[in-house]
């Protein structure tokens, strides 16, 4: 027994979440983040749980950690210097990559410079065939040569990406070996690795990117390792994933591509762990801060997986908790085009100087149109320390309204509306791309502006009912605290399936099963259930698009062999409305996801009591076009089983909750609100 | 305008999130290989007039943004609900350009009312014809290109109308899958019916009758503020497709642009004859074909960013298209291949532009955008593959700010690869090579970006199609100083003795072992290459983009040792500032000898004869005064288009021309013409 606790490290601010175990209680911490300083935020953050809940770090049993040194790396374009070994008359996978540009309709387009620039791709001379036999022999000068001239060059490690490479990984395992005699001191990285699946631009560019963001990866998990022991936290420290599992933080040292988007990922495992707890099926959920919204899909408890998640200009081809960013946050800048309209975003005010109303920007923001409406009078920010500055949201409001020539509150009117169309744009091809039909779903909105514009954006949706966690600023925390142990892994085959892959499928699904269980054996410490989830992309012969498909038998006996093309079919009729029991099947890749099984805390219920609760205000509040006295409410004043009507306003450390008058909130036992749309 | 602007950006950010919905369905479900390779499909909302009111951007074709639909949408009498309507036919209405585009339409009613139909295409894999996937430039009628659906209902109020459908698929080479594409379609279609309903239920119905058309309104608004901002003036420009018919002469496009205020005229009196090929462009002579006007919507958003797409943005513009022209082909020519055309009428509007605006418009893009298939038996299974390898094309041309992109560019920019490993996988086919093509962009302050060269070798005899292969002879040009992109290189097994040109030929058989290499056009540089930062052509050189001898040649820049000489530099700079330069505009040196015979004096007397003529006669008679003045070698041809009337008059003693009423101007000057010529001219046009 002991305390378990997820870090979540951000742009701003650092969070924390602190399980304590023998009372079943959660607590949440914030403290400035210090990026120039690599653990020193997690150091005071640590002292602070000390004063603020006594918690002592040798009782910290579990510690889990979510970073984003990775992805600013790759943003800012700070990483290593390195070298690419390619194949020869390959040499321009990065140059050309799938040829399409990004901005389609501009003349002007191009793409972003790669991460190595031409001159140091060295082509090499080898070929292994589509089969995995070699048609052109390794050519070891030639590799013994580019290491010589990289190394000349002042490259500080080496990447290895060769054509077909996913089935025959020869070439790249004798080059690898070359390097290490040649250049010990350099890092070196093979796609074989990393991850091996077939499409070469692909698995190149997370190769690359792996290897892009080690050394700044390496280091700042060094210095996290050795804060904690000085601290003297006992646990080995874990760091979350863009799968939405966890794994120890030694491994995050070369597993590089695998933590690169944990942030977002971890939100959304937090998210589905609350879906679950108050029995959601299908939700949606938001993640909204200054700058973005993260919107994910989670069905049954499990989010969406994929691959193709962008990390500045490009993009990570290994398995991530599928997350759309939208260009909408709570320090959107609303602003009036040469043509009299008035849009929102995607500039923001990020958190310096942040919304007007926070007192150093003077630009209207997403944020400041609810201060003018009244939502926010009684908000303080940063935990008390901060009062709103509605005056200054006022001017910033009123320079808008001058320009458009309305009123102050129907011009902060019109900036949510405008704002939320924006986002209902994002939502509805997100709700296209997965089939889904968003009447059905639940939102459920976290970070910092996610509950204060919730209800205008279901009302924009369709959606007739939200959960409001107990804690929405610091949920990505709380979803590191729960995550399993877990790590995904793959074959290529691009096989027909009929009786002739038969002894391919098991062979490969054998060797899966015998690296998975390695993995984990390595990860040492962990004591609990295995999983193994299998499953294989698959298409019908001719398709360009493989699906995922869950394996309902472990395929590797006959049995579950013969049942692989049915759960194909009947997946694809799921997915696309129709299936083809005639046509054939290919299968593209197998997978195995392995997961140890993390004990889940197990929450508290909240004190019941059916007594309506006391407002500890009344607000005006303009919205839309009346003006309307709002009660404001304390949320730890909200018990379990009470229920009251809109309009309503719910303060919070980390957020408010603005709840319209056309929706109920009830409390339940956990504590999360629920707020339903009057029909 | 009648709704506010507010509502209005709410209205047009749920109009696209139903298009952008719409074509994510259309995706998701269908099955053609031009779906999810080519992204060749469109899916989109147009009012209860046909135009086309909000796009999709992130899926899809980009090149129908102002598609109008008011040509077949009044082909058909009554709308009911339920209805769905189909055509492939250009020919009725204009709308649709080439038969593979199976095109269908669904009105959408409110309370009995049709407040606005929903539309969408897909380029099917076949439509029938004499080639599989139907297009080949060496068709001449449209009876070879496919079935023709005029328009009729495919669905009547809900029910599938079998006697249509089982028409159609009686008469396609992939029934299946054309089905499949269909329902696909349909599947959008109801897609874009529902999110309708909910837009109106949301706004009312009201709001979005007015709000549809104010969204156009809009659009329209942006594009004549954009126009006034382009200086005043009349602007001429012209470029070619290679060949008219295989081995046939080049197509000139010619094009005036006169902006006047906050409109624009586009005249395209002069342009070629129409062919007795595929290349045709079937506009109807309409004001504003989406196919010709599509490079003002790229253009426009290139100059003001995120601007709205819709039907409006061509409004101000104006075209003319003289009948029986490439660009307003009279019923039967065929048209499948307009695709070449409708590129080069892209660089057209460039390169009108970019005389207006100089600093804000690229040089021309590689201008060929080749779709690659091979036909192949897998001996493996001993069945026949069809597979699809890389469009190769471009690069881009240079920019006023940056170099053009790699192996892409230009009108295409959302065509994807397939990756190597995936068709090794599951064709027979060795890649042999994908890589860029040193010294090809064309050299430029800011320079061309690289071509694509790619290689293959089949295993088992083969036919490779090739399609839309062109800019092998005239390059892409550059700009302000720019020079030229190398024109395409397209052969069968190079640097061997077996080494064949296929030139622009779509369709060819290989034998086992030999090697295809293609070797795409890319685009022309932009302002002079001695302004290109020495350095900067260093790290050209060092990347492997530039060789040291064109460095020297082409940049005055001398790398020795892997560093620039400044000296060496400076005076081989200084040098060749002193050779002659080209003009605003570089076309390289085939067009520039092309035009010593063929200038605008010819081109003037050609226009002027053809127009005399009956439409069938003019492509047989553009030939035969083609082949007369390149009899006479180029020698003793004047500018004043004497040698073009005088081949046509030897030609109308050779063969009964029918005549069209000739004007009395053109009577008295080739009356003129006629005395010139004794003078000056003896035998030698008459002996042949």
């Amino acid at each position: 027994m002991g305390y378990r606790i997820g870090v979540d490290i951000g742009g701003t601010f650092t969070d924390f979440c602190v399980f304590d175990e023998r009372s079943r209680t959660l607590q949440s911490l914030k403290v400035l983040s210090t990026p120039a300083q690599p653990g020193s935020d997690v150091m005071h953050g640590l002292r602070r749980l000390q004063q603020r809940f006594e918690v002592d770090p040798a009782d910290i049993s579990y510690f889990a950690h979510g970073q984003t040194v990775g992805v600013n790396t790759v943003i800012q374009r700070n990483g290593a210097k390195m070298a690419l070994l390619a194949t020869k008359n390959f040499r321009d996978l990065l140059e050309v990559e799938r040829l399409r540009l990004p901005e389609v309709f501009n003349l002007m387009s191009v793409r972003p410079a790669p991460l190595i620039s031409r001159d140091r791709v060295f082509p090499i001379e080898e070929r292994m065939r589509a089969d995995g036999t070699v048609k052109v022999p390794l050519n070891e000068d030639d590799v013994r040569e580019a290491v010589r001239t990289a190394k000349a060059m002042g490259c500080e490690g080496i990447v290895v990406a060769f054509l077909n490479a996913y089935r025959n990984p020869a070439h790249e395992r004798r080059t690898l070996e070359i390097i290490r005699k040649e250049a010990p001191e350099m890092f070196a990285f093979t796609s074989s690795d990393v991850w091996p699946v077939i499409r070469e631009f692909e698995r190149t560019i997370t190769t690359v990117l792996n290897g892009y963001v080690h050394p700044k990866v390496r280091d700042y998990l060094t210095s996290l390792q050795r804060v904690l022991k000085r601290e003297g936290v006992p646990a080995t420290p874990m760091i979350t994933k863009s799968n939405g599992g966890v794994m120890g933080a030694e491994r995050g040292k070369t597993s590089c591509a695998q933590v690169l988007l944990s942030g977002p990922a971890m939100g959304v495992i937090g998210a589905s762990y609350v879906a679950g707890l108050c029995g959601e099926r299908k939700v949606l959920s938001l993640d909204m801060g200054g700058t973005s919204a993260d919107v994910a899909l989670i069905e049954n408890g499990r989010p969406q997986y994929g691959v193709g998640e962008h990390i500045g200009d490009f993009q990570l081809f290994i398995p991530s908790v599928s997350v759309s960013s939208i260009g909408a946050g709570g320090g959107s800048i609303a602003w009036v085009d040469s043509y009299g309209s008035l849009k929102v975003g995607p500039e923001s005010a990020g958190s310096d100087p942040g919304p007007a109303c926070y007192g150093r920007g003077d630009r209207a923001t997403l944020t400041d149109a609810f201060a003018v409406c009244g939502f926010l009078e009684h908000v303080k920010l940063g935990f008390g320390e901060v009062t709103l500055d509605t005056d200054r949201a006022r001017s910033a409001v009123g320079a808008v309204a001058q320009r458009i020539g309305r009123g102050l509150q129907k011009t902060a009117e019109a900036i949510i509306h405008v704002a939320v169309s924006g986002m209902y744009l994002e939502f509805g091809k997100m709700t296209a791309k997965y089939g889904i039909d968003p009447r059905e779903l639940a939102l459920l909105p976290f970070g910092g502006a996610g509950p204060m514009i919730a209800c205008f954006l279901a009302r924009e949706l369709g959606i007739g009912r939200l959960v409001i966690p107990t804690a929405p600023g610091v949920l990505s925390a709380m979803g590191g605290l729960i995550s399993d142990v877990k790590n995904d892994f793959i074959r290529s085959l691009m096989l027909r399936l009929d009786d002739g892959a038969l002894a391919d499928v098991q062979r490969g699904f054998k060797e899966l099963t015998d690296e998975a269980r390695r993995w984990l054996k390595d990860e040492g410490h962990f004591r609990g259930r295995t999983e193994l989830r299998y499953s294989a992309d698959m298409r019908y012969l001719g398709q360009k698009f493989e699906i995922e498909v869950p394996l309902t038998v472990r395929a590797a006996t006959k049995t579950g062999f013969a049942r692989m093309a049915d759960d194909f079919h009947r997946r694809h009729q799921q997915v696309y409305d129709y299936c083809d029991p005639t046509a054939a099947v290919e299968i593209v890749n197998l997978r195995l996801v392995i997961v140890g099984v993390s004990p889940k805390p197990e929450f508290r219920k909240i004190a019941r009591s059916s007594k309506r609760p006391q407002p500890v205000a009344v607000q005006q509040v303009h919205y839309d076009g009346t003006a309307r006295r709002v009660p404001v409410f304390h949320r730890a004043d909200l018990k379990a089983g009470c229920r009251f009507a809109g309009p309503a306003i719910v303060l919070q450390d980390d957020t408010t909750t603005c709840v319209l008058h056309d929706f109920d909130v009830r409390v339940d036992p956990y504590g999360h609100l629920i707020i339903e749309r009057r029909s | 305008m009648s709704i506010d602007n507010v509502t209005l950006e709410i209205l047009a950010n749920h109009a696209r999130a139903a298009v952008e919905s719409m074509a994510y369905t259309l995706l998701r479900t269908a099955h053609a290989v031009f779906v999810s390779e080519s992204q060749d499909f469109t899916s989109t909302l147009v009012t209860a007039e046909g135009k086309t009111f909000t796009y999709h951007q992130d899926t899809g074709t980009t090149w129908m943004v102002t598609l109008d639909c008011e040509g077949f949408i009044k082909l058909i009498d009554s709308y009911e609900e339920g209805d769905i309507c189909i055509t492939n036919d250009a020919y009725s209405g204009f709308v649709v350009t080439h038969y593979p585009d199976l095109m269908l339409w669904k009105p959408i009613f409110w309370k009995k009312e049709l407040v606005c139909f929903a539309t969408c295409f897909i380029h099917h894999t076949d439509v029938g014809g004499t080639v599989p996937t139907s297009v080949s430039r060496d068709n001449t009628v449209v009876y070879q290109e496919g079935i023709r659906v005029t328009p009729r209902k495919l669905l009547k109020r809900g029910k599938v109308n079998r006697d249509v459908l089982e028409m159609i698929l009686a008469n396609v080479r992939a029934p299946e899958q054309s089905w499949g594409d269909l329902k696909a379609q349909i599947a959008s279609m109801n897609t874009g019916e529902r999110k309708v309903h909910e837009m109106i239920e949301r706004f009312g119905l009201k709001t979005f009758k007015e709000g549809i058309h104010d969204l156009i309104d809009s659009g329209e608004r942006q594009a004549r503020d954009i126009i006034r901002s382009i200086p005043d003036g009349e602007y001429r420009f012209s470029d070619y497709i290679d060949e008219d018919s295989a081995g046939g002469w080049p197509v000139r496009i010619a094009a005036r642009m006169v902006v006047k205020g906050d409109s624009i005229l586009l005249d395209f009196t002069g342009s070629d004859p129409q062919l007795a090929s595929a290349l045709n462009v079937p506009t109807g002579g309409g004001e504003r074909p989406w196919i010709v006007l599509n490079g003002f919507v790229t253009a426009f958003y290139s100059l003001v960013p995120h601007l709205l797409l819709n039907s409006g943005l061509t409004r101000p513009i104006r075209c003319i298209f003289p009948e029986g022209t490439v660009l307003n082909p009279q019923f039967p020519a065929a048209i499948n291949a307009r695709s070449i055309a409708a590129i080069r009428l892209q660089d057209i509007i460039v390169g009108l532009l970019s005389q207006a605006v100089p600093n804000h418009m690229p040089a021309a893009a590689g201008g060929a955008v080749v779709i690659l298939n091979v036909a192949t038996v897998d001996e493996r299974t001993g069945k026949r593959v069809v597979t699809v390898i890389n469009p190769v094309m471009g690069g881009g041309g240079g920019t006023p700010h940056a170099d053009g992109p790699n192996g892409a560019g230009g009108t295409c920019n959302f065509l994807m690869n397939t990756p190597l490993e995936i068709t090794e996988a599951h064709a027979p086919t060795d890649i042999l090579r994908y890589e860029l093509e040193p010294d090809t962009g064309g050299p430029g302050t800011y320079r061309g970006g690289p071509s694509i060269r790619m290689e293959f070798q089949i295993h088992s005899p083969s036919t490779v199609n090739t399609r839309n292969k062109d800019r092998s002879k005239f390059q892409a040009w550059g700009v302000n100083g720019g020079k030229p992109g190398k024109a395409a290189r397209y052969l069968i097994n190079p640097g061997t003795n077996r080494e064949v040109d296929t030139g622009n030929a779509d369709n060819f058989a290989i034998e086992p072992g030999d090697i295809v290499s293609l070797v795409s056009s890319t685009g022309g540089g932009w302002g002079s290459p001695l302004d290109r930062d020495p350095e900067t052509v260093l790290a050209d050189v060092r990347q492997g983009f530039v060789s040291v001898a064109s460095a020297e040649r082409d940049y005055g820049v001398v790398v020795r040792n892997g560093v620039v000489d400044g000296q060496a530099t400076q005076r081989r700079r200084a040098a060749l500032r002193k050779e002659k330069a080209a003009g605003y505009f570089d076309f390289g040196p085939f067009r520039d000898e092309f035009e010593r015979v063929w200038h605008d004096g010819n081109y003037r007397a050609l226009t002027e004869v053809l127009t005399t003529v009956p439409v069938h006669w003019r492509f047989f008679v553009k030939h035969r005064i083609f082949e007369a003045l390149a009899r006479r070698g180029g020698t003793g041809i004047g500018d004043d288009g004497s040698a073009v009337y005088e081949a046509f008059e030897q030609l109308g003693r050779e063969v009964p021309l029918p005549r069209n009423l000739p004007g009395p101007r053109m009577r008295a000057r080739s009356g003129r013409r006629r005395a010139a010529s004794r003078n000056r001219v003896p035998a030698s046009a008459s002996s042949a």
